[in-house]
């Protein structure tokens, strides 16, 4: 009895990892290039943060199941080599079904491969834990870097156009409304003094907590 | 053999991993492929089809025409006319790609039956500045090459936007991108005439 609920706490405790103790983004600072540049609006954001879900899920499955065939030395040339197929896979299936997003992706579907978050969680949870613990970690470690891109990219576009969603929320001051879009927001700078602003915010609440 | 028996016991992983994903991505591009292409080209007629009016279908007239560009570049194109609902001829259009502030850009231009004037441009691809160079996307921009007398064009600071001649106003605070388009289009229209002038689909008026 005891056992299980131990077991259940670890599985718990796994999943709010990647959701706030051990964020990617804002605990980490890992895969920094898709967070300031695709969060310029909500809907690029989701894509790539669903595209990760995906990519991680699939590596962290398929690192788990072979990690006791991986020569150490070997180990990190199997996870690039499992990555890579899993972002191509990722980058067709866009093409194919959203072909407009995967023109305003660009390169950053294809950068997946080289995310440090992708990278991380296979050396260090599913190349030392089993299937479950694994799967539980990438989509736990997913949702958390999502949401935190999503949070970003919403402030980022709620300032630059004025729209969540590409939903009019503010109303434009040219069709007389009083909203002036910052346009600074949508470019890099915009995303640069977003993250900063946050990341300090994060820092003030984990410091108030402990 | 004991070197053999090394090499084989350190690597059969990665190998059969190798060989197993590689099956995978090119059973998903099998799957994917079509569908992949039919996307691109259906972008590319919707724009042509915006751009000429009454076009119905296109018929690629010369293919892979051999455009020279700046440091001795030499980009292919596909020309293709643009034909009516009763066949008939109602202009040509191409893809023309060039440098741009931050990327290539890529447009897709139109031009008249007799390549005699512009019908304007589209952009394909492009990933100019947001807020200032991706103003080129812009119809306000855009509009100032309809009609225009196919030939050399210049980008001035200011000007009558409404007024059709050669002059194009750049975009304010995007000079750059602006030059770009105006740019990609001189060095396109005159060989694209040639071109279509040498197969007989044009006169030689001009």
């Amino acid at each position: 009895m005891a056992n299980e609920t131990s077991n259940s706490s670890a599985i718990g405790q796994t999943f709010i990892a990647g959701l706030w103790r051990e964020n990617p983004v804002f605990r980490l600072l890992l895969g920094m290039c898709p967070t300031l540049a695709v969060t310029a609006a909500v809907k690029p954001a989701l894509t790539m943060g669903l595209c990760v879900i995906f990519v991680l899920l699939c590596s962290n499955i398929v690192v788990s199941l072979m990690r006791n065939l991986l020569k150490p030395h070997l180990r990190i040339l199997m996870f690039t080599l499992a990555i890579s197929t899993f972002v191509t896979i990722a980058d067709l299936f866009l093409k194919a079904f959203q072909p407009r997003m995967s023109e305003t992706l660009g390169p950053y579907v294809p950068l997946i491969i080289v995310n440090c978050i992708i990278i991380c969680r296979a050396e260090a949870c599913a190349s030392k834990n089993g299937l479950f613990i694994s799967i539980i970690d990438a989509i736990g470690m997913g949702i958390g870097f999502t949401v935190t891109l999503c949070v970003l990219a919403g402030i980022r576009e709620l300032l630059s156009t004025g729209a969540i969603f590409e939903i009019q929320i503010l109303p434009l001051g040219e069709t007389g409304g009083w909203f002036v879009p910052w346009a600074a927001m949508s470019m890099p700078v915009g995303a640069f003094i977003t993250l900063g602003l946050l990341l300090g915010l994060v820092n003030i609440i984990s410091r108030k907590k402990t | 053999m004991s070197k053999m028996k090394h090499f084989i016991e350190q690597s059969w992983v990665l190998v059969v991993s190798a060989f197993v994903f590689g099956l995978l991505i090119a059973v998903t591009n099998a799957a994917l492929s079509e569908r992949i292409i039919q996307n691109e080209q259906d972008k590319l007629y919707n724009l042509m089809r915006g751009l000429i009016m009454n076009s119905n279908d296109f018929q690629v007239v010369i293919e892979a025409a051999q455009i020279p560009g700046s440091k001795g570049k030499v980009n292919q194109t596909d020309i293709y006319r643009a034909i009516d609902s009763s066949n008939r001829s109602v202009g040509f259009a191409f893809v023309a790609v060039g440098a741009g502030f931050a990327d290539k850009i890529k447009l897709v231009i139109a031009v008249d039956d007799g390549c005699e004037k512009f019908f304007g441009f589209k952009v394909l691809s492009s990933n100019e500045t947001p807020g200032f160079g991706s103003r080129i996307k812009e119809d306000e921009f855009g509009e100032q090459f309809r009609e225009v007398p196919t030939g050399a064009l210049e980008v001035v600071k200011t000007g009558d936007a409404e007024k059709i001649d050669s002059q194009i106003i750049a975009i304010s605070g995007a000079t750059v991108s602006s030059e770009a388009v105006v740019s990609i289009f001189n060095t396109y229209v005159e060989e694209i005439r040639r071109q279509l002038q040498k197969k007989g689909l044009i006169g030689n008026g001009k």
